[in-house]
C-alpha cells in the first residue's frame, strides 16, 4: 500500500471526509483516507440503552468525557491527550475534537438545516462579511441529494430563506411532544413560527438502516444507523465500492509538494510506531476540521509557500466564526403533575423556531444583523440523571414533600436556547502557536476570539424575546439573566467552528474556489467547515456534506478530463 | 454544550420582563432567623486528631481516561469514605428522601455509596464536593454531639431535623452559615440525581422510555393531550391550525 499512489488521499473522516470518500469511491477512483484517530465500530461500540446507573458518576460529564460517559467521543473533548492548544491572552477558544473514525459525525445533534439564499449573499444583504461564491440555488440540488442519501426528518414549510426540499426527500417528522406544542401554541399567539424541526435521523428505513425507535441517546452514536454518523453509512457504502482504503491512527502534518508545486500527498506521523511515512495521491483534500485543516496548511511551508500551502492570499486561519449561543430556562406551573406518557421520542428537537423577522431586518426595524433559531432542551420527562438534582433545588426542602415536589416539578421546565450568526471579525482567527509542539512534534493552533456588537445585541433580542414567551406561557424563569456579554457562549463552544480557508472568488481575499480547489495549488482540495464564507445560524454539517459532494464531483470531473 | 447557570431558589412569577429592562441581577434578600447553630464554619479538612467521623482515605488520582469501554463500564477509583461517614451519609441522605408508600428510602438504593464513588472521584468538580460534603458531615456530627450529647445517626428525628433545618432552608439559616446551606444544597442534589436514576426512582416519578417503538411515535397519550387543551384553554391559547 506504501507504494500505491492514489487518485485521492483525503484527510478526516467525518462529515467532508466521509462525503468525499463515498463520491469518489463510487465513481471508481481510488481513494485512501488518513483518519488522526483509532478505528471505531458502532455496532460493537454503542452503549445503546444502556442506563446511567450503571456508568461512572451515573454518566455525569467529566474532563475526560465532556458531554457524560457514554458520549460516543473517543479520545477527545474540550482537549485531547498530548495534542494542545492555547487561546491568545484575551481570547478564550474552545476546541471541540475527537480521535476516532467518523469523527464528530459519530455523536452531533443532527440538526440540519439549510443554508437559504439570503445566507449566501449576506454581504449584498447588509453591507457586512462577504458573499459566497455560489447562490442557494447552486448548491440546491446536492442539499437534496444529501439529505436523501443522509435521511432527514422535517417537513416543508415555505418559510423565507428556509428553503423547502424536493418532494419525496424528507422523512416524515415524529409528533410533537407536549411541551413543544405548548411552546408552539405561545409562539402562535405571538406571530412566531413553530415548526418542524430537520435532523438527520430516518423515520423510514434506507438500506441497512433502520428507522429511528424513538430511544437511547443519539450522542452516543446510533447502532442501526437511525441517526446519521459516517461510520454507518458513508463509510460503509464507500468500502463496498472496493475502492477505499481507511488508515486509522494516521496524523497528518503536512501537504507534500512535487517541484512544480502540486500536491503530491501529504505526511503523518502513524501513532503506533511514531514513524513518519508518506501518502501519495494526484488530489489531495483535507477534510481534517476548520481548525485542523487550516493548521495542516499552514504547517505546510515550502520555499514557494513561505507562509503555508493555499496561503498567498493570507487568509488561511482568518475568518473564524462559530454559532452565538445563549440559553434561558424556566419552570412552567401549568406542566406540573401532568399525565406521564413516552417524551423520549428522537432524543432531541421535533420542533424549532426558525428565524422570522427578516422583513423587519429588512426594514431597519432590529438593531442587529443575521438571525438566530431557536432550538430547546430539557424537553419533557427525560430518562432521569443526576442534573434530576436541579429539581430538588428548585422544589427546596427535604422529606415527604420533597419526593412529592419531585413528582410534581419533574417535567415541568424547559431551556430556550439560541443559535445564531457570526459575522466574521478580524480579532478572530487561529494561527501557529511559535511556542508549543503536540506529542508528535506537530506545532500547535494558538486561537484568537471576539464577539463583536452585532452577536451581542442579538443575544439580548433572544432574551427579550424569551422572555415573553416565557411570560405568555405562564412559566418562571430560572436563574437571572446575566448581560449579553456574561450570556453568550465561549468561541468555539457550540461546536460550529467554521471559515478558516474561506472560499471566494477573488485569490486575493479567498483560499479556494466555489468548488473548494485552492486557489494555489490546483490539486488541493478542501472539504470541510473551512471553507465557509460565512456562518448563517443553521448548523453547519449538513451544508458542509452538500459542499463536499459538489466538490468532489467536480474534483472528479477535473481528474477524468486530465485537468488536474 | 451551553453552560447551565444556578437557579435560585425563589424567583417570583412574572418578574422576568421586569428585571430584563432593569439590567438584571438576583437581589439576596435572604432573611435569617437565629439558631443555636451559628455561625459554626464547615470544617475545612477535618484532621484525624479532632475528627469525629474519622478520616476519609486519600483519593486515586486516576480516572477513566479519554477512551473507556462503555459497553462494560467500571469505576476504576477506590472508594474513600470511613464507614463513620458512610453511616452519617445514609441518615442525611434518608431524611431528605425517606421511604412512604411509593418508593424505599434512599440508603435502600445504594445513595450513600454513589456519595462515597463521587466525593472520591479524581476529577475537579468531585474534588471541590468532598471538601463540601466531607467537611458538612462531619459538621452534622459535631453539632449532634455537642449539642445532643449523640451521634447525628442516633439522634432522635426531632434533633437530627432541628439540626438539618438550619441549613436546609436558604431564606431562615443563619448568616454565616453560606457554605454549610451551600453544602446541604449540593448533598440533597447528589442525592435525588443519584436516587432517581436508580430503577426505583425511575419508577416512583414515573419516567417512561428507554424501550424501542415500532413505527411511528405515538407522540402524546389521550390523556396527556387532554390535559394540554386544559392548560391551553387556561392560557387563551390554541395551536395553529
Amino acid at each position: 500500500m506504501k507504494n500505491e499512489r492514489y487518485d485521492a488521499v483525503i484527510v478526516g473522516s467525518g462529515a467532508g471526509g466521509g462525503m468525499a470518500a463515498w463520491v469518489l469511491a463510487s465513481k471508481g477512483l481510488r481513494v485512501l483516507m488518513l483518519e488522526a484517530g483509532r478505528d471505531y465500530n458502532p455496532y460493537d461500540e454503542t452503549p445503546m440503552f444502556a442506563a446511567p446507573r450503571d456508568a461512572p458518576l451515573r454518566g455525569t460529564g467529566t474532563p475526560d468525557k465532556p458531554f457524560g460517559f457514554y458520549d460516543a467521543t473517543v479520545d477527545g473533548g474540550w482537549q485531547v491527550p498530548g495534542e494542545p492548544y492555547a487561546s491568545a491572552p484575551g481570547s478564550e477558544f474552545m476546541w471541540w475534537r475527537s480521535r476516532m473514525l467518523g469523527g464528530r459525525t459519530n455523536h452531533w445533534a443532527r440538526n440540519s438545516f439549510r443554508m437559504g439564499p439570503y445566507d449566501f449573499k449576506p454581504r449584498t444583504r447588509d453591507g457586512l462579511g462577504v458573499d459566497w461564491p455560489i447562490e442557494y440555488d447552486d448548491l440546491a440540488p446536492w442539499y437534496d441529494k444529501t439529505e436523501a442519501i443522509v435521511g432527514v426528518y422535517g417537513r416543508n414549510d415555505g418559510l423565507e430563506n428556509h428553503p423547502d426540499s424536493s418532494p419525496g426527500v424528507l422523512h416524515k417528522p415524529p409528533a410533537p411532544r407536549v411541551s413543544e406544542l405548548l411552546i408552539q401554541a405561545g409562539c402562535h399567539d405571538l406571530d412566531i413560527p413553530c415548526v418542524p424541526a430537520r435532523r438527520a435521523i430516518l423515520t423510514r428505513p434506507i438500506g441497512d438502516r433502520s428507522a429511528c425507535f424513538y430511544a437511547t441517546d443519539c450522542g452516543r452514536g446510533c447502532s442501526i444507523g437511525a441517526a446519521f454518523q459516517s461510520t454507518t453509512s458513508l463509510l460503509p457504502m464507500a468500502l463496498a465500492t472496493g475502492n477505499l482504503t481507511i488508515m486509522t491512527n494516521a496524523m497528518v502534518y503536512e501537504v507534500r509538494l512535487d517541484d512544480k508545486g502540486k500536491a503530491d500527498g501529504v505526511n503523518y506521523i502513524a501513532k503506533n510506531t511514531g514513524k513518519h511515512e508518506v501518502a501519495s495521491g494526484r488530489t489531495v483534500v483535507l477534510a481534517a476540521s476548520s481548525g485542523e485543516t487550516a493548521r495542516i496548511l499552514l504547517n505546510s511551508k515550502s520555499a514557494l509557500f513561505p507562509d503555508g500551502a493555499g496561503n498567498s492570499s493570507g487568509q488561511v486561519g482568518q475568518n473564524l466564526m462559530d454559532t452565538v449561543g445563549a440559553a434561558m430556562r424556566a419552570q412552567f406551573p401549568l406542566l406540573e403533575n401532568r399525565p406521564a406518557y413516552n417524551e423520549d421520542g428522537a432524543m432531541g428537537l421535533h420542533m424549532y423556531i426558525p428565524f422570522w423577522l427578516y422583513q423587519e431586518q429588512a426594514r431597519g426595524e432590529l438593531d442587529f444583523k443575521r438571525g438566530y433559531h431557536y432550538e430547546f432542551g430539557s424537553i419533557g420527562r427525560r430518562e432521569p440523571g443526576v442534573g434530576l438534582g436541579e429539581v430538588a433545588t428548585f422544589a427546596g426542602g427535604y422529606g415527604r414533600s420533597l419526593k412529592e415536589d419531585m413528582r410534581r416539578y419533574y417535567g415541568s421546565f424547559l431551556s430556550f436556547v439560541c443559535r445564531g450568526e457570526m459575522i466574521p471579525n478580524a480579532g478572530s482567527y487561529c494561527e501557529i502557536d511559535p511556542d508549543t509542539k503536540d506529542r508528535w512534534g506537530i506545532p500547535t493552533l494558538r486561537f484568537h476570539f471576539k464577539w463583536s456588537e452585532n452577536e451581542l445585541k442579538m443575544v439580548r433580542h433572544f432574551q427579550e424575546t424569551t422572555a415573553q414567551i416565557i411570560d405568555r406561557l405562564g412559566g418562571r424563569l430560572q436563574g437571572s439573566v446575566a448581560s449579553p456579554q456574561q450570556s453568550i457562549s465561549r468561541g468555539g463552544e457550540i461546536i460550529h467552528e467554521v471559515g478558516t480557508a474561506r472560499m471566494g472568488d477573488n485569490p486575493d481575499s479567498s483560499v479556494t474556489n466555489q468548488f473548494g480547489q485552492t486557489w494555489d495549488i490546483n490539486n488541493l482540495f478542501l472539504s470541510d467547515g473551512s471553507v465557509f464564507a460565512s456562518k448563517a445560524h443553521k448548523n453547519p454539517t449538513l451544508t458542509i456534506m452538500a459542499l463536499a459532494w459538489r466538490s468532489s464531483d467536480y474534483l472528479a470531473e477535473q481528474l477524468r478530463t486530465r485537468a488536474l | 454544550m451551553t453552560t447551565e447557570r444556578k437557579a435560585p431558589t425563589c424567583v417570583d412569577r412574572r418578574t422576568t420582563i421586569k428585571w430584563l429592562a432593569a439590567t438584571m441581577v438576583a437581589a439576596n434578600t435572604g432573611c435569617s432567623s437565629s439558631t443555636k447553630f451559628l455561625g459554626d464554619e464547615i470544617p475545612a479538612a477535618p484532621n484525624a486528631e479532632k475528627a469525629l467521623l474519622g478520616v476519609a482515605a486519600t483519593p486515586s488520582n486516576v480516572g477513566y481516561g479519554t477512551d473507556p469501554d462503555l459497553i462494560n463500564p467500571v469505576v476504576p477509583w477506590p472508594r474513600t469514605m470511613t464507614d463513620a461517614q458512610l453511616r452519617t451519609a445514609a441518615t442525611t441522605c434518608d431524611m431528605i428522601l425517606p421511604a412512604d408508600d411509593q418508593s424505599p428510602a434512599a440508603s435502600a438504593v445504594g445513595v450513600p455509596d454513589f456519595i462515597d464513588e463521587w466525593v472520591s472521584a479524581p476529577y475537579e468538580q468531585q474534588q471541590h464536593d468532598r471538601e463540601l460534603i466531607l467537611g458538612g458531615l462531619e459538621w452534622l456530627e459535631q453539632q449532634s454531639q455537642s449539642h445532643f450529647g449523640t451521634t447525628f445517626s442516633s439522634a432522635n428525628g426531632n434533633q437530627a431535623a432541628e439540626l438539618l433545618d438550619s441549613i436546609a432552608y436558604p431564606d431562615t439559616a443563619a448568616a454565616g452559615n453560606d457554605k454549610l446551606i451551600e453544602f446541604f444544597r449540593r448533598f440533597r442534589y447528589l442525592t435525588v440525581g443519584a436516587y432517581y436514576s436508580t430503577e426505583a426512582g425511575i419508577k416512583d416519578i414515573g419516567y417512561i422510555g428507554n424501550v424501542p417503538i415500532s413505527g411511528d411515535y405515538p407522540g402524546p397519550s389521550t390523556e396527556a393531550m387532554a390535559h394540554l387543551a386544559g392548560v391551553l384553554d387556561e392560557l387563551g391559547l390554541s395551536l395553529p391550525s
